[in-house]
């Protein structure tokens, strides 16, 4: 078993080798793509290039722009010289980016020529199947035999006192998140294999892939904070790869780059919070921290609480370092499913959970988590109601549940917050293929103002699609109820009636948001352009199967793991991991705090059910009505806010309450500033001192030279003056 | 040394060398007046105005101008005289009521014995001064050459 | 007379002497000037031979030495302003400025 456990992350690792070193040399794309159609709709000269434009992306305010005349004769056959510079071997030419598009345009656009052949994927998905295995019988080893596994690789660090050890710990927590990390990661690989295969980086996306699979494992797997670290960070590199996989294309370089800023600025407290924790206890290791941190004082751990869920924040994009993950949504799609649903935001969670025994003992940390967590939930909902891309939705909605995780861990609900996590990993990363499958059918249309009618087309991935909204809006049955209605039962029960308030308008919230993309996607008519219509067709087996298979766990979850709430499997699995915090959070004159019930149907259990199942179902009710039946109603709506302030609140909401602006201004802008009148202290001040010395030195010298005059009156002058202060030296003073 | 003639300069120089002389005599030391007398009087003056006169052809009425920097000049000279004069009246040297007299012989001996070397080291000097004089007083080559 | 009033003399002359090399324009006078000087610490030797017993003539063996180096260096100074006379045909030392600045 321990050797499994090694395997885990080690397969992936091994993939991003082969995929690196061998890739390029077993796929074969052809320098001229597919021919072009005169159409409306975006450029979609796909030579199988990597750094596509995206030319389908459009911005939040305005309507996509029908390609020009020149757009549309560049991207026609006859301008295929500039493939000249394109080589098949995988590397990229010098392609303009109009002329590239990685989007997979499978199957529907006819052919004149070879057909590309992808071979590199077979190992790098074949390992992380081999991962999955291993890592289902690792969890079934956990979970079912109760048993706990170490190991120990070697020594990394020993120096002196300080000693790290590359060392895998699977416990109950881990391996829930090594089931929903290996499950989502082997789907979204499957998936890809169709998604990208229009695309000439098609190697190295598989590279990156399984880098990212080996960094998630490695972090969740480590048994010290600087194991957890490195997976921390290597996660980070590969969110900025990824997002930025077209490369070519300014906007996603530049999510890719505000992802890894925006993390990095978690990245910083987190790193501070580690270096404090061994400052101060001398260890890294989990157990071992765990059992001395109540040797520290509670201004100390709640500092270290905090710097922790400071990196936490910035990993899962909680506010304010939320504002990478929407522009995150620039990556190829499967990215934003693995990794901003499914697993890397997850790692936030994952840290918080796993020091649950520091936070435990810092009641002032815990309430910042949970604030952060309720505000962000409702911030990021109310800002999810107006968008109009499907992926933004999804990203927001992402922050939105996740935010419920960290509320969840907050009030010391730390089973509800993982059991939330590995449902929400499910749906989540269902819907993000779903919405993939999508964008693939409608070639690259992902403005749901767009779509339409698209349910008979695609009926596959409108059926999972359902399936996933109904667990995202917490439906009873389905996966997101159970976790979600704990979450809102724990929040109640431990007093937190605020909180509790807030949870269930943002249930009612997400339901409406979730929903209301779904009629504007799937239902009414088509609202696109005519030939994009007549090309819908359902996605490739590839892609379409992951999702079945991703809503049958949607479907189950909550019944398998959730049932009785509060007394379900999950909660025996992982009673042991949080065994020391289970009192923590909990306010005084709540109901947890007086003798424990345990959960009653008829009682107030039961109400709190009802109450959230409720909110959701009102959520859709109002999204149909507003969507299917009568699609005035918004903007009626919005006019009749009193005060005339519907419009604005509308405006605020589609352009993200403004955070980004102010980001833009505060630190942009104003490191500009800054950096502009340090520039002038620098160039003025410190140089003017360097220069004003040389000038001072160069004048005193002019006037000194001038003593100099080759005559020797003058000189004897001098003489003569010398003579006379001798003389008064020894005459007068007399020394 | 106001004087605006260089010749009357010269001349007032030789007279003052001779009141020198006669101090010297006054003071009971008739060798030094006489050296002074020889040496003064007859050489060095006759070399100043055989100077002058090789310089100043055919101007020996040239004027000889002040600098201008005559004013500080005359603060520094006066700063020295008082300095000087100050210290030295005020001073107990320990002096006799009356002079004494030189003991011709004893300066004599004297030379000869307990101040030989200075004597030999003043006559290399003499020696390295004509020789230099000469070199450096001399018409330059190549006019004669060219003629 | 007493010693003082010599050596009052004797500063007097120097100061002279200084006056002159320090303000005259033309270089014999400057040479006179130094001849002058030279005179003047003469005449202090030998008034210290004088007034002062335990000398023992060194006073006025002294000045004699004094002589003979004022001698020489009254004839090389000499030739070195007939020199530089004849090649710059001035005698004023305001032109001799070849080494300044």
């Amino acid at each position: 078993m321990e050797l499994l456990i090694v395997l885990i992350p080690a397969l992936p690792l091994a993939g991003f080798l082969f995929a690196v070193l061998v890739g390029p040399r077993l796929d074969r794309v052809p320098v001229h793509g597919h021919a072009e159609h005169g159409e409306e709709s975006h450029a979609d000269a796909a030579h199988g290039d990597a750094g596509a434009a995206d030319h389908d992306a459009v911005d939040e305010s305005g309507f996509r722009p029908i390609p020009s005349e020149e757009e549309q004769a560049a991207t026609s056959p006859h301008a295929g010289h500039a493939d000249d510079l394109a080589n098949s071997n995988g590397a990229d030419g010098v392609i303009p980016p109009e002329l590239n598009d990685g989007l997979g345009q499978a199957g529907h656009v006819t052919e004149d020529g070879p057909q590309p052949v992808y071979r590199s994927w077979i190992v790098p998905v074949g390992l992380v199947g081999l991962s999955w295995i291993f890592s289902m019988f690792v969890f079934a080893g956990v979970v079912f035999g109760g048993n706990e596994y170490h190991v120990t690789l070697y020594e990394w660090i020993g120096s002196g006192d300080f000693r790290i050890d590359i060392a895998f710990t699977v416990d109950s927590l881990t391996a829930m998140l090594l089931l929903v990390v290996s499950t989502v990661g082997l789907l979204v690989h499957v998936y890809s294999i169709g998604y990208m295969n229009r695309d000439r980086g098609f190697w190295r996306f598989f590279a990156y892939l399984n880098l990212f699979m080996f960094s998630m494992l490695l972090l969740i797997l480590g048994d010290n904070f600087l194991l957890l670290y490195v997976g921390w960070e290597a996660v980070g590199l590969c969110s900025y790869l990824l997002i930025g996989y077209w490369y070519k294309k300014p906007s996603a370089a530049g999510a890719a780059k505000k992802a890894f800023v925006v993390n990095r600025i978690g990245d910083f407290g987190f790193g501070l919070g580690v270096i404090l924790i061994w400052v101060n206890l001398g260890t890294l290791s989990f157990r071992e921290v765990f059992e001395q941190i109540g040797t520290l004082e509670g201004g100390t751990v709640t500092l270290i609480a905090l710097l922790l869920f400071a990196g936490a924040v910035g990993k899962s994009a909680q506010f304010p370092l939320h504002v990478w993950l929407p522009d995150a949504m620039e990556g190829p799609t499967p990215v934003s499913a693995l990794i901003h649903a499914a697993t890397m935001v997850n790692a936030g969670v994952y840290l918080v959970a796993r020091a649950n025994p520091i936070f435990a003992e810092s009641p002032a940390a815990m309430w910042v988590v949970a604030g952060i967590g309720v505000f962000t939930a409702i911030f990021a909902a109310a800002i999810a109601l107006t968008q109009n891309d499907i992926k933004k939705v999804l990203a927001y909605s992402t922050v939105s549940q996740l935010a419920y995780m960290f509320f969840a861990l907050g009030i010391g609900a730390w089973v509800a917050a993982i059991f939330h996590l590995v449902s929400h990993g499910f749906f989540k990363g269902l819907l993000f293929m779903g919405s993939g499958s999508v964008i693939h059918g409608a070639a690259g249309e992902q403005d749901i103002r767009f779509l339409g009618g698209m349910r008979e087309r695609m009926r596959w991935t409108y059926r999972t699609m359902v399936v996933g909204s109904l667990a995202l809006a917490g439906i009873p049955i389905f996966a997101g109820f159970f976790s979600k209605d704990e979450i809102l039962a724990e929040a109640f029960n431990r007093g937190y009636y605020l909180f509790y308030v807030i949870g269930v308008v943002v249930a009612f919230m997400t339901a409406f948001y979730t929903f209301r993309m779904i009629y504007l996607t799937f239902h009414g008519r088509w609202r696109g352009g005519r030939d994009v219509f007549r090309q819908i067709h359902e996605s490739a087996p590839t892609m379409v199967a992951p999702l079945v298979i991703l809503a049958v766990p949607t479907i189950l979850a909550g019944l398998l793991l959730g049932i009785p709430p509060e007394g379900g499997l999950i909660h025996g699995w992982l009673e042991e991991v949080f065994a020391h915090s289970e009192a923590a959070g909990v306010l005084p004159g709540s109901l947890a705090a007086g003798e424990h019930h345990g959960f009653e149907l008829l009682g107030i259990g039961g109400l709190l059910l009802l109450v959230g199942a409720s909110a959701g179902a009102a959520g859709i009710w109002l999204a149909y009505r507003w969507y299917v039946l009568d699609p005035e109603a918004p903007k009626r709506f919005v006019q009749r806010i009193p005060f005339g302030l519907g419009p604005g609140m509308y405006a605020a909401s589609v352009n993200k309450y403004y955070v980004d602006d102010v980001y833009q201004l505060v630190f942009a802008r104003g490191g500009v500033l800054l950096a502009n009148a340090l520039w002038w202290f620098d160039a003025k001040v410190i140089d003017g001192a360097v220069n004003g010395i040389a000038w001072i030195a160069q004048r005193l010298g002019g006037l000194l030279r001038k003593v100099q005059t080759g005559r020797v009156e003058n000189y004897g002058l001098g003489m003569a003056a010398g003579l006379v202060l001798v003389l008064i030296a020894y005459l007068v003073i007399r020394p | 040394m106001t004087l605006r003639n260089i010749i009357h300069s010269a001349i007032a120089m030789m007279v003052c060398f001779g009141a020198l002389a006669g101090m010297y005599a006054l003071l009971g030391a008739p060798i030094v007046a006489a050296a002074q007398v020889l040496i003064y009087l007859g050489a060095i003056s006759v070399l100043i105005l055989f100077a002058i006169m090789l310089t100043q052809a055919g101007d020996a009425n040239l004027p000889a101008p002040f600098h201008r920097q005559v004013w500080l000049a005359a603060l520094a000279a006066l700063l020295i005289v008082g300095l000087i004069g100050w210290g030295a009246v005020s001073t107990d040297w320990g002096a006799a009521a009356a002079t004494v007299a030189v003991d011709l012989n004893a300066i004599a001996a004297a030379l000869f014995t307990d101040y030989a070397l200075p004597l030999e080291i003043v006559s290399l000097l003499l020696l390295a001064a004509i020789i230099g004089a000469i070199f450096l007083a001399r018409r330059p080559e190549e006019d004669e050459r060219a003629n | 007379m007493g010693l003082a009033s010599y050596l009052i003399v004797s500063t007097l002359l120097f100061g002279i002497g200084a006056f002159g090399f320090l303000a005259r324009r033309n270089a014999i006078l400057m040479l006179i000037s130094i001849e002058l000087m030279l005179n003047s610490v003469n005449l202090s030797l030998v008034a210290f031979n004088a007034y002062i017993p335990e000398a023992q003539n060194a006073g006025a063996l002294f000045a004699l030495l004094v002589m003979a180096v004022a001698a020489a260096e009254a004839t090389v100074g000499l030739a070195l302003v007939i020199a530089i006379i004849r090649t710059r045909q001035t005698a004023e030392v305001d032109a001799y400025s070849d080494l300044k600045e």
